[in-house]
């Protein structure tokens, strides 16, 4: 597998504005049916909704008439866009030029597996889009209409309403500009009804070139609007670390978040980062004998059992945590509501910040553990060279 | 199979007994199921007690032996021996530190028996769970890869190749000697020229064993000691260009060095005045034995400035100042009144000869003036001026010639081979050895060795015995006719598992796993493994176990000592 994709940057200065007067959504499928006619892509990765049916689901497209169905922002996130992925294109090169269209969140998950070696990302052009956020899953299979129809309102104003999932509440990197993870991002943030194509690799410049759509257009408005709700979620964000920090300091505060848990594993299924043949969690590894389970149960008196269901969370934990993205698949997935989406997006946030690491953000920057540097949480290794050190760069 | 377990406790002398009642111990064993039987010995390693060792296996009948002793680190292949000769497999063996780890270091004497019963119950039941690993035997080639063709890699393959070992030696360039071959003069004979090292060519021509490929470079290696692939890919001027691909047993890197740019730093106005020049060109003057100015008259004043590149680099190239010396000699012994002046930062003069050298070139009126750095050189008329600084005072001297003498940098192909070899560089770029002060010619990747400047700066004796010091290496490690048993408690990938993420590729020291496209797994190479257990640690899904250290294994051990 060839992984040595080494797209240059750009700083976007510029992008190619399209007025929607059929709307958002056929102005965005249009630039896709122009790009399959015009033989720039062979296929297109997209959400669907099912017909008939309130389920969403994704699609790869080539029949131009099938985008009938698609659906660049459906109001749940069903399968993380990342998981699906790499369903396809993990082994070998595909000779299909595809472009996947995905939520900020499932665009770094798709990074962050990409430097894992389980998605070839060489015929493949990445297109995020700035993301309203997105419904919880049980709420909208319990009564999808109503909550299609708050989706639309929320969405259309960019709401940070109490409607969305909690990690789309809490998420503070919707437009993905900075960094090298998207070829190419579809700004909506712009002038109402503006659909804004901003190039952010050599790739996806040339992408905008073939379709004849020269990036002359300015971003002042769309960044200045960015900026406003980038402000407004960052401080969500930090409201919502600082809360469950404190949730967590308190005495059995992880365990108690965690005492709902039926070990069904819906977490590290739904999880893009998992990705795992098998979770060393199910293994062999971490079977215990019936002996063991009837002397813990003498020694302690009582025994909860089964036995791994904590070590699970916190292994899971230690194992994808520097790879989390906050996309909240998890918490959607947990049949008992435990908030665990929004638990690893706290740790994960604050174990990243320790390896100054955005998980996807950028393609060339190794995973932390996959890498050595010789210099690294010196206040643990060399703690007096390291206050010498710091009161240096202090004067 | 029937386990019959066999457990020895060592006294040790007096070591082990003074601290833990080994009655007691021996009493609380022998009353496990899974032991069959269990004596006290006074010294296990002595010839008696290893004796006494084979006849219990034998007569017992044992499968599985565990002996608490002293540290593994001592008798674990003591004993593990002792198991081969009496026909067990000596995997089926554990030994149990009750020395280091209980006696030595728990005063209590009721503390320290109780611990010792329960590390050797830990041992039991480990060894329960060991595998019987097998050694196995790889037939090896003795050929060796001798890539550089300068004065180390010459040397190291006149001292290697023989009739029973072919030497390959590989030279980019269009003729043999490097660097050294391009001096007027070696040190310390001043007399002698450049004849030794023409010798040496010379030898390595007529040499039948030595297979010399010039204008070739190493295109791709793969492989592991006695079992190594290369394709060398030849360039010839006037001529095909072809690969050839080779087998070959063990690979040595002589690559040398290049020099520092000295147009890197304007002070020296390198390329600025003709009548600068840099050392390496000063040589070729002498070879010519025409040293004259640009307006072809002959210098009355040189100055020699050491130390160029020196700062910008951050070590010193060890030989400058020895050769300046011998630039000085020169011009002092073919020019008696040249006026000869030495601007130097430091003076390195380790050797036996070199302080008398020294002194000699004082005695003949070689000036020698210290300086903290060039701060700059100009034209002066038909003269160099040289402004220099010293401990924040300036001053400024002339002369007719200026020579300069460039730090020795790592040569270009050197991070082109690491690559290609996956060795590490240090972080002046130069290859770094395994161990600095105690295996200055290897590299981690066993079979592969380094020698002379492509470690860095050194002079030719050093090169001669670093040569010589890799030559030994694969002499003694690499015979005709024997095999080699590569390390038996390696790891293995469960395929089933594994899912390619190549996470164990990447922290994997010896270059031991690679990636196999075709079933998108990786794989180990268990002649290469050294059986350290990074890609252990490494692997989120467990997929890779250590074959002596397995999951179960230490799970058993540590349950019982932990108790």
């Amino acid at each position: 597998m060839n992984n040595n994709q080494k797209e240059t940057k750009i700083n976007p200065e510029k992008g190619k504005a399209l007025s929607s007067s059929k709307g958002i959504r056929e102005e965005i499928l249009n630039i896709f049916k122009k790009a399959l006619a015009d033989d720039i892509f062979d296929a297109v990765m997209i959400p669907a909704k099912v017909p008939n049916t309130d389920a969403y689901s994704w699609i790869l497209l080539q029949d131009e008439s099938l985008f009938e169905m698609a659906d660049p922002l459906p109001p749940v996130m069903a399968v993380q866009g990342g998981r699906a992925l790499s369903s396809f294109s993990k082994n070998g090169e595909l000779d299909l030029k595809i472009a996947a269209l995905m939520r900020p969140c499932e665009i770094r998950a798709a990074v962050e597996l990409f430097k894992l070696h389980q998605i070839n990302l060489n015929h493949i052009t990445l297109i995020s889009i700035d993301c309203p956020g997105a419904t919880p899953l049980t709420d909208y299979m319990n009564d999808p209409k109503k909550l299609a129809e708050t989706y639309k309102k929320i969405s259309e104003k960019w709401e940070v309403s109490e409607s969305l999932r909690p990690a789309c509440q809490n998420c503070h990197r919707f437009s993905l500009i900075d960094g090298t993870a998207a070829d190419l991002h579809i700004g909506l943030l712009g002038k109402n009804d503006k659909v804004t194509l901003i190039p952010i690799s050599s790739k996806g410049n040339e992408i905008l070139e073939k379709l004849g759509y020269e990036p002359t257009d300015s971003l002042e408005e769309w960044k200045s609007n960015r900026e406003k709700l980038l402000k407004e979620k960052i401080k969500n964000r930090e409201k919502f670390i600082k809360e469950w920090q404190e949730k967590i300091n308190k005495t059995d505060g992880f365990f108690n978040e965690l005492n709902k848990c039926i070990n069904c594993h819906n977490c590290m299924n739904a999880c893009p980062i998992c990705y795992c043949q098998q979770c060393y969690f199910d293994s062999q590894n971490i079977t215990f004998k019936p002996e063991t389970y009837l002397q813990k149960s003498k020694e302690k008196g009582a025994l909860r059992f089964p036995l791994n269901t904590m070590l699970f969370h916190i292994g899971r934990m230690s194992h994808m945590v520097l790879s989390c993205v906050s996309c909240g698949a998890c918490e959607d997935a947990c049949p008992v509501s435990i908030p665990v989406g929004r638990l690893f997006s706290m740790v994960g946030d604050q174990t990243q910040k320790e390896f100054d690491y955005i998980p996807g953000m950028n393609r060339e920057e190794p995973l932390p553990l996959q890498d050595f540097k010789e210099e690294e949480f010196c206040e643990v290794e060399t703690p007096n060279e390291c206050e010498e050190k710091v009161t240096e760069e202090a004067k | 199979m029937n386990k019959n377990i066999g457990v020895y406790v060592c006294e040790c002398g007096p070591n082990i007994p003074e601290r833990i009642d080994i009655d007691k111990v021996v009493n609380e064993i022998s009353s496990m199921d899974e032991v069959k039987t269990v004596k006290k010995y006074s010294l296990m390693c002595s010839n008696d007690g290893k004796k006494f060792l084979k006849q219990e296996i034998e007569k017992e009948e044992l499968t599985h032996v565990v002996v608490a002793a002293c540290s593994p680190k001592d008798h674990e292949n003591t004993f593990m021996k002792v198991c081969e000769e009496a026909g067990m497999n000596p995997y089926l063996f554990q030994i149990v530190n009750i020395r280091e780890q209980c006696a030595w270091m728990i005063p209590d004497k009721e503390e320290a028996t109780s611990k010792a019963i329960q590390y050797i119950q830990a041992g039991i039941h480990r060894v329960l769970f060991h595998e019987p690993l097998e050694k196995k035997e790889l037939e090896i080639n003795v050929d060796a890869l001798v890539i550089g063709g300068g004065i180390s890699g010459i040397e190291a393959s006149l001292s290697l190749a023989g009739p029973k070992r072919k030497v390959h030696l590989v030279e980019k360039t269009d003729s043999l000697g490097g660097m050294a071959g391009k001096l007027s003069q070696i040190l310390p004979h001043q007399g002698s020229k450049i004849k030794s090292v023409k010798e040496k060519i010379e030898q390595a021509k007529n040499n039948e064993n030595i297979n010399i490929s010039t204008s070739s470079e190493v295109k791709e290696i793969r492989g592991f000691l006695g079992n190594f692939e290369a394709v060398i890919k030849s360039t010839p001027e006037n001529g095909e260009e072809k690969e050839q691909e080779i087998k070959t047993g063990a690979v040595i890197l002589a690559t040398g060095f290049d020099l520092f740019d000295l147009k890197e730093n304007p002070a020296y106005g390198y390329e600025k005045n003709e009548n600068i020049v840099s050392a390496l060109e000063f040589e070729d003057m002498i070879n010519s034995e025409k040293i004259v100015l640009k307006n072809g008259k002959k210098p009355k004043s040189v100055a020699l400035i050491h130390c160029a590149g020196r700062k910008e680099k951050g070590y010193c190239s060890k030989v400058c100042c020895l050769y300046n010396l011998k630039f000085a000699h020169y011009l002092k012994d073919n020019f008696p009144d040249i006026d000869v002046k030495e601007l130097y930062m430091d003076l390195c003069l380790p050797h036996k000869q070199d302080q008398s050298y020294f002194d000699q070139a004082k005695e003949k009126g070689v000036e020698f003036i210290r300086m903290d750095e060039v701060v700059k050189t100009k034209s002066s008329g038909d003269q160099v001026e040289i402004e220099y600084k010293d401990n924040d005072k300036t001053d400024k001297l002339k002369a007719d010639m200026v020579v300069v003498a460039p730090a020795m940098v790592p040569s270009k192909d050197t991070s082109h081979l690491a690559e290609l070899l996956n060795l590490p560089l240090d972080k002046s770029g130069f290859f770094k050895e395994l161990h600095e002060m105690l295996d200055p010619v290897a590299t981690p990747m066993e079979g592969v060795y380094i020698t002379g400047c492509a470690l860095g700066p050194k002079n030719i004796p050093e090169s001669m015995t670093q040569s010589h010091a890799t030559s030994g290496k694969i002499l003694s490690s690499l015979i005709p006719g024997r095999k080699i048993v590569p390390e038996v408690k390696v790891s293995k990938i469960k395929e089933e598992l594994c899912t390619g993420c190549q996470t164990c590729l990447s922290v994997c020291f010896y270059g031991a796993i690679s990636y196999d496209p075709f079933k998108g797994v990786s794989v180990v190479n268990e002649a290469i493994c050294r059986g350290c257990g990074n890609c252990v640690g490494s692997c989120p899904s467990g997929a890779i176990h250590s074959k002596h250290f397995t999951y179960t294994q230490l799970y058993q051990e540590v349950l019982d000592a932990l108790r």
